[in-house]
């Protein structure tokens, strides 16, 4: 008996017990959804699914927000991880809808995807999607990355866009969260479109306290934040700009499984969509990282004062 | 470094929701451990030639990190509350095996020989006669995985799930100590009263030792 | 099952994993680093407690106790405490390291000086040895099997809960497990959870082994 079968049982024994014991917080898988979306329905609740950082859970509870005034029951899971860990949780029936971004989530999906149009990649992402899951009409709001550098580093190497990365090439450190290495809108695109090699990428977070930090510190040179991020302002940061549009537009775009897209979350979420701005959008991401503010009150507060919710 | 007084009076439910769920993945993970060490701690006290085994497997499972266990267990069990208790459960059996097989241990032969000359069962034997006796030893190691699974429950944040550890990645991402503090200073208050609740079950469990001492 | 364990043999085998700022070996270094430094800096402050106690008799109770307290802490909180308090450094996981070590290590300590019998303790003052040379000659040598058995088990358990430096942007092999979680890449994660184990597994049969050499004489 080697340790691999004998490992294999000790999980299997203490994976039924407890199985059975959770039975009751499963959604159940519906494989024969059909791709068209017709025939879900949203009666018996929905979980809404948050990637790990605030505007995410701030959009999510937005969801929340809306749907609850449609008469939806409502779970969110905040915080639960990358796009990487979440899709699979989307797919496998662990949650119901997520905010996601269109031109990350086209990526994520078919990395060789050239669409960079707002409804040429609201096509493509449909064709990308995987069987059971759709994604519902766009936002106004809009959420890039973006590559950052500060204002010294800036002056230093001369640089203004991504392009001019390249004559630093094997010089500069990148900063970003772990999965930006693998990622097309990160390391890998960088290299493949504009040619550019880092001397390191060093793993950090999603626009996060670590990454920021670095950035401050001069730990490293170039971060990935996000353009709703006050703080990129705030430290008078330096967005490079990308003439070849490595990344795409980053509309923000509900992506629901079969089993739940009925007509009520399609219209509540598409309501929020239309009303919902960057401007406003980065204000509610600065409330909750700056003034501590919850995100689900700064949500629910957002949604009444803009007459979504009661 | 302050504590926002205002923020913990704010967040009483989500406070109370968490800790419920921090203690319930902790202690279903603790029940599963007993559930499986109880029998594989029989197997190691009477089968010589398994017993290094067994235990060393528990040990080798031991060495890897909870955050890694819970992120094996993905394609699984998924982002559920599922994961965690399994993961926890792989930690608890090192310490209840072990104990569980040092109570049987330390149970004297002439007390078996005894129960076996006045024609009781094997099985009887086991239940009546051994587990009581080693149940001071087996309920040491119950303390010590309780309180490790307390304390190892937030690791599960990384997969959103995690109790009270919740509040440690919510108050790093957001440069706010108070959930931190306030998350660290539940979880020992946990363990505390937990592993006094398990002396006084243990001292109701065992009336005989009460005269001794 | 089969693939994620053929992709494992490959990714531990190519030399490539093994070469680099990020490669297997760089981080094994990183990692033994981290957890030796810790298990150090716990054994300086654990050993002194622990033998204090054990020759006084006094304050066990608060060290047993304080112990199990420490066993409470969750290892998560405290980095973050600590880097929220501190700012990015190394601080909060060697805080975190030690916090976690210290226990093993004083409550075995102590178990191990009250493991002396008191007569040989008796003996070696009746022959006139003050304290501290019945401390160092007689109770010390005495007590060490068990004072190694508390070293190693903190060093298993710091070998293991130093993945967690990855959390805040350092090194170690838990560089693969943090990185693997985010990407999804689970040959990473396994391929790190397996050499924490190998190293946690390889130091303890190092100790075990010296252990048994240095008392040897003993085992009669």
């Amino acid at each position: 008996m080697n340790r691999r079968t004998l490992l294999g049982g000790l999980f299997a024994a203490a994976s039924v017990p407890a199985l059975s014991a959770c039975a009751s917080g499963v959604t159940s898988l519906d494989g024969s959804g059909s791709a068209s979306g017709g025939g879900g329905s949203s009666k018996g609740g929905v979980t809404i699914g948050t990637a790990n950082f605030t505007e995410n859970q701030v959009l999510g509870y937005l969801y929340a927000a809306v749907l609850k005034q449609a008469g939806v029951k409502v779970t969110v899971r905040p915080n639960l991880g990358t796009r990487e860990i979440v899709i699979p949780a989307l797919r496998s029936g662990d949650i119901d809808l997520l905010p996601e971004y269109q031109g990350a989530l086209l990526n994520y999906l078919d990395p060789k995807a050239t669409a960079a149009e707002e409804g040429a990649m609201q096509n493509a992402l449909t064709l990308a999607l995987p069987k059971g899951l759709q994604i519902l009409p766009y936002g106004a709001a809009e959420d890039s990355d973006a590559f950052v550098v500060t204002r010294e580093t800036a002056k230093k190497y001369g640089l203004t866009s991504l392009a001019d990365l390249k004559k630093q090439n094997g010089r500069l450190v990148l900063g970003a969260a772990p999965e930006v290495k693998k990622r097309r809108v990160g390391a890998v695109g960088l290299k493949d479109v504009y040619g550019v090699e880092f001397k390191e990428f060093k793993s950090l977070d999603s626009d996060g306290p670590l990454v920021k930090g670095a950035l401050k510190k001069g730990d490293v040179d170039v971060a990935n934040l996000f353009t709703t991020d006050t703080d990129i302002e705030a430290n008078d940061w330096v967005v490079l700009a990308d003439p070849a549009n490595l990344i795409p537009s980053q509309h923000i775009v509900p992506l629901v499984a079969d089993r739940k897209a009925d007509d009520t979350v399609r219209k509540a979420l598409a309501r929020l969509g239309n009303v919902l701005t960057t401007a406003q959008l980065t204000e509610l991401n600065r409330l909750v990282d700056k003034d501590k503010k919850d995100p689900e009150e700064v949500a629910d507060d957002y949604a009444k004062r803009h007459g979504l919710a009661k | 470094m302050s504590v926002d007084w205002s923020w913990i009076g704010d967040h009483t439910d989500e406070l109370t929701s968490l800790t419920v769920s921090h203690l319930q993945a902790a202690l279903s993970a603790v029940f599963f451990g007993v559930l499986i060490s109880l029998p594989l701690a029989v197997i190691a006290h009477r089968i010589r030639p398994l017993r290094g085994l067994l235990l060393g497997i528990s040990n080798v499972l031991f060495t890897i990190p909870s955050i890694a266990i819970f992120v094996l267990l993905l394609p699984v069990s998924g982002l559920t509350r599922t994961t965690t208790v399994i993961g926890l459960t792989i930690y608890t059996l090192v310490v209840l095996l072990r104990n569980t097989v040092e109570g049987l241990d330390s149970v004297p032969a002439k007390t078996k020989e005894a129960a076996k000359a006045m024609g009781t069962r094997p099985l009887r034997t086991l239940l009546t006669v051994e587990f009581p006796l080693a149940l001071p030893v087996i309920m040491a190691g119950v303390r010590i995985a309780t309180v490790m699974s307390i304390s190892l429950v937030s690791v599960a944040t990384y997969i959103g799930d995690g109790g009270l550890g919740q509040l440690f990645t919510d108050g790093f991402q957001r440069n706010f100590p108070t959930p931190v503090i306030v998350g660290v200073v539940l979880t020992i208050l946990l363990a505390v009263v937990a592993d006094a609740l398990l002396v006084a079950l243990q001292y109701v469990l065992t009336p005989w030792r009460r005269r001794r001492t | 099952m089969y693939e994620l364990f053929k992709n494992l043999a490959d990714w531990l085998t190519s030399g490539a994993s093994w070469s680099g700022s990020d490669g297997i070996a760089h981080r094994l270094a990183e990692h033994l680093q981290y957890s030796l430094l810790a298990t150090l800096i716990a054994a300086a402050i654990g050993l002194p407690i622990g033998l204090l106690i054990g020759h006084t008799g006094k304050g066990a109770f608060v060290a047993i106790n304080l112990s199990s307290f420490g066993r409470a802490l969750p290892t998560v909180g405290l980095v973050v405490l600590v880097f929220l308090a501190g700012g990015l450094s190394m601080l909060p996981v060697y805080v975190a390291l030690v916090a976690l070590a210290v226990p093993a290590i004083v409550t075995n300590t102590y178990a191990g000086m009250t493991a002396v019998d008191p007569d040989v303790r008796d003996a070696a003052r009746g022959q006139g040895m003050r304290g501290h040379q019945v401390l160092f000659q007689v109770e010390l040598p005495l007590a060490l099997p068990l004072i190694m058995t508390g070293l190693r088990l903190a060093l298993i358990q710091v070998v293991a809960t130093a993945t967690i430096a990855a959390y805040v942007s350092f090194g170690g092999l838990g560089r693969y497990v943090f990185d693997g979680l985010a990407q999804r890449d689970l040959v990473q994660v396994l391929g790190g959870a397996v050499l924490v184990a190998v190293v946690a597994i390889a130091l303890d049969l190092l100790l075990s082994g010296l252990q048994r050499l240095l008392f040897r004489h003993r085992t009669a």
